[in-house]
């Protein structure tokens, strides 16, 4: 029984069975939704088919995409940590070069401090030496022109008229006696 | 002035001296007023000096000889400072009286003293020098207070020094 003869039909008594339907409408209908049916297989599905696949393969990249990411990162993960592994051996490195330099350094410096120290030994030895020969000589030449200047003097002093005599009779002496 | 030249004055002054016949006198006035040019530069200054006439200048060398000298010995002395010769006198005049003295046979023998030498001193210091130079001297006798003591003899090149200056230098030189 077709819709439009089922609200024209003002009985429902009359009609064969209330859950069944007519057979005719059983038969258009069928055929309608096969035909229904039909399209749909032949247009619909493979449409969304197709859009199913696309979104598999669009997850499946995207997951593919993830799994690369992580590569990448724990690529990159591995990278640093190589890094900081480098960082510290390179950190270490330094270190023991500028230990190594530092004690150089320090070796150097004491062996010129050294050095230095024992010239300035020296020349402070040296130095003393010439200044004691130089008050010496100096010393020694005062002493000397006081000497000569007191000698002078005194002998001057000494000679009065009797020395002066004798100086020459000893001369005359001397010289006659002296052949 | 060169030795040659010096030597050439002092044998044209004893030439003249020889022909006038006076040198052995005049020998003694050469000594006498070459010591004194010898020991004052004020007199060698006044005896070079050209601006005063040289009849002053002779006129002073005179009165060095105190009137007792020779009268040649003033013009010979006068011939040496006119030819501006001054500044050599000394030694010029030390060499006329080495040959006057070479002359009479002696050796002229120059005796610095620190004090007058008696004529008895001077008889025996005179055979003294003459036994121990093998040579007749003639001795001249200055006083010389820079000797301070002693006696110091030049006979030619010898020279016997017996003088307490040379004895303090040499102290000197030790210390």
């Amino acid at each position: 029984m077709s819709l439009i003869s089922l609200f024209a039909t003002p009985d429902p008594t009359q009609t064969h069975s209330w859950i069944l339907p007519e057979t005719s409408e059983i038969i258009y209908g069928g055929i309608s939704s096969t035909i229904v049916f039909a399209l749909l297989v032949k247009f619909a599905f493979p449409l969304a088919k197709k859009a199913l696949q696309g979104r598999t393969e669009k997850i499946a990249k995207e997951m593919s995409d993830a799994a690369q990411m992580r590569t990448d990162a724990d690529t990159e993960a591995g990278d640093i940590r190589r890094a900081v592994g480098d960082i510290g051996n390179e950190r270490t490195r330094l270190m023991a070069e500028a230990d190594v330099q530092s004690e150089v350094l320090l070796r150097e410096g004491r062996g010129r401090i050294t050095v230095e120290v024992a010239e300035l030994e020296a020349k402070a030895a040296a130095d003393l030496v010439a200044a004691a020969s130089r008050i010496g000589d100096e010393l020694r030449g005062e002493i000397a022109r006081l000497s000569s200047t007191t000698i002078d003097k005194v002998v001057r002093a000494t000679l009065d008229d009797k020395a002066q005599q004798d100086l020459v009779e000893s001369f005359i002496n001397s010289v006659g006696a002296s052949r | 002035m060169s030795d040659t030249r010096i030597e050439s004055y002092a044998t044209a002054l004893v030439q003249i001296a020889q022909a006038e016949g006076v040198l052995d006198r005049i020998k003694d006035d050469m000594y006498r007023v070459a010591r004194a040019a010898e020991s004052s530069d004020q007199l060698r200054s006044v005896l070079n000096d050209e601006l005063i006439p040289a009849e002053r200048r002779q006129t002073i060398v005179e009165s060095l000889l105190e009137g007792k000298g020779h009268p040649l010995s003033s013009h010979l002395v006068g011939l040496v400072i006119g030819s501006g010769r001054g500044r050599d006198l000394a030694a010029i005049l030390d060499i006329v009286a080495a040959r006057g003295a070479s002359e009479s046979g002696m050796n002229l023998a120059e005796v610095r003293s620190a004090v007058a030498l008696s004529a008895d001193q001077q008889t025996r210091l005179a055979a003294a020098l003459s036994k121990r130079t093998g040579k007749t001297v003639d001795l001249k006798v200055v006083v010389d207070p820079s000797v301070v003591g002693g006696i110091v003899a030049t006979v030619g090149d010898i020279v016997i020094d017996g003088t307490v200056r040379t004895n303090l230098d040499q102290l000197k030189s030790r210390l």
